[in-house]
């Protein structure tokens, strides 16, 4: 006598019916070796949800919580680098109005900064095109994120008071603080990438 | 899953839109114990369970907008921690050692000794066939939504749940009652 195998076993416990179930029901019904595995199975599905909740080890919110601040605040940094950007390229052209005395050394300003301004944009590029599902953050890669991010907000706002700033000092003022930009953006782009490998990616 | 229901599912997600840490929380402590379990049955390790975990609650926060409040939160919080942990294992690209679990370390019938209790049977199975069991029988999702989740045909999950029971049977010594 040929009896059922686990597939149509499993198949008889399915809601529906597939073709072949109402035959392997009635086989179920008037074998006893084949009912007796069918209770077995259902003993073992149920024996399966009676398994005790597994739980973590450690709580895990608080970082879970710095994680989520990271995203918004990067998140935020990205909407407002559009206007950060905008308002560069206005006082690029300042620095050029302000100078007309020194017309060659006003050409070297604007190319020096429109390099750092430009180098600015791809890193913020790069750091927006990595996925952030890449690997979790652990407490002190929050922290170091958490504290490049702050200043680097210090650093944008500067950046947008540098128009307010006196001639004489605005030129030399936007290249240090959009080359400080850079370097905060360097850095950023280093932690996320220590914790993508360190992940194994 | 009634029992994994927050008291007031839609305040706490309009609070938790709105950047409320309390609600955060609230959220986590509710789920926290489930979303942990699920990832943990179906990951290797402890330790990716917890890095499945906080994905799962980086993606909550960061797409609860698009929870639309006609299933239940519990349900879609599942989706998204069975995603996350099914994304883990294709990551880790495990060797899978269906081989060794069937030929090289076969179990007698008769040594009772060798009998595992389910809990180490169910982790000794290879994690697609645990993945598959335990999304199926457990969490109760069909095999239409098991081959959608794996990228995976339906024959594929009902092939797979059936070698795992076929397995589990045996490492417990139900064998020998047939």
């Amino acid at each position: 006598m040929t009896h059922l195998t686990m597939e149509q076993l499993l198949a008889i416990r399915e809601p529906g019916l597939e073709p072949g179930v109402q035959a392997w029901r009635e086989h179920a019904a008037r074998c006893d070796r084949c009912q007796a595995e069918l209770e077995r199975l259902d003993q073992r599905v149920a024996r399966l949800k009676a398994l005790p909740t597994l739980k973590p080890s450690r709580d895990l919110f608080a970082q879970i919580r710095s994680g989520a601040r990271v995203e918004r605040r990067r998140r935020q940094w990205t909407r407002t680098g559009g206007v950060v950007l905008a308002l560069a390229a206005t006082i690029a052209l300042a620095v050029v109005l302000v100078d007309r005395a020194k017309p060659e050394r006003q050409l070297v300003a604007v190319s020096e900064l429109q390099q750092v301004i430009t180098r600015s944009q791809e890193l913020e590029r790069a750091l927006a095109s990595l996925d952030p599902n890449r690997g979790v953050l652990d407490g002190r890669a929050v922290g170091i994120t958490t504290s490049l991010e702050n200043r680097l907000a210090g650093v944008d706002r500067q950046i947008e008071m540098v128009s307010l700033m006196d001639p004489a000092v605005r030129e030399r003022e936007a290249i240090r603080l959009w080359r400080e930009r850079v370097g905060l953006l360097d850095a950023l782009m280093d932690a996320r990438l220590t914790r993508a490998r360190y992940v194994g990616f | 899953m009634d029992a994994f229901r927050l008291a007031d599912a839609d305040a706490v997600v309009h609070r938790v839109l709105a950047g409320d840490p309390e609600a955060q929380e609230s959220l986590y402590r509710a789920f926290e114990a489930p979303v942990y379990n699920l990832a943990r049955r179906i990951c290797r390790t402890a330790e990716d369970a917890e890095d499945v975990l906080q994905e799962t609650f980086l993606e909550v926060y960061r797409s609860l907008s698009r929870f639309r409040g006609d299933g239940s939160l519990w349900g879609w919080v599942r989706t998204i921690t069975a995603s996350k942990a099914l994304m883990r294992l294709r990551r880790n690209k495990y060797r899978d050692t269906d081989e060794l679990h069937d030929d090289v370390t076969p179990m007698r019938r008769d040594d009772a000794a060798l009998r595992m209790d389910l809990e180490a049977a169910l982790q000794r199975l290879p994690e697609t066939s645990r993945a598959v069991v335990w999304l199926h029988d457990v969490e109760g999702y069909t095999h239409e939504e098991i081959a959608g989740m794996m990228d995976r045909t339906v024959s594929f999950s009902k092939s797979q749940l059936a070698r795992a029971h076929a397995r589990l049977r045996r490492w417990l010594g139900e064998e020998a009652h047939a």
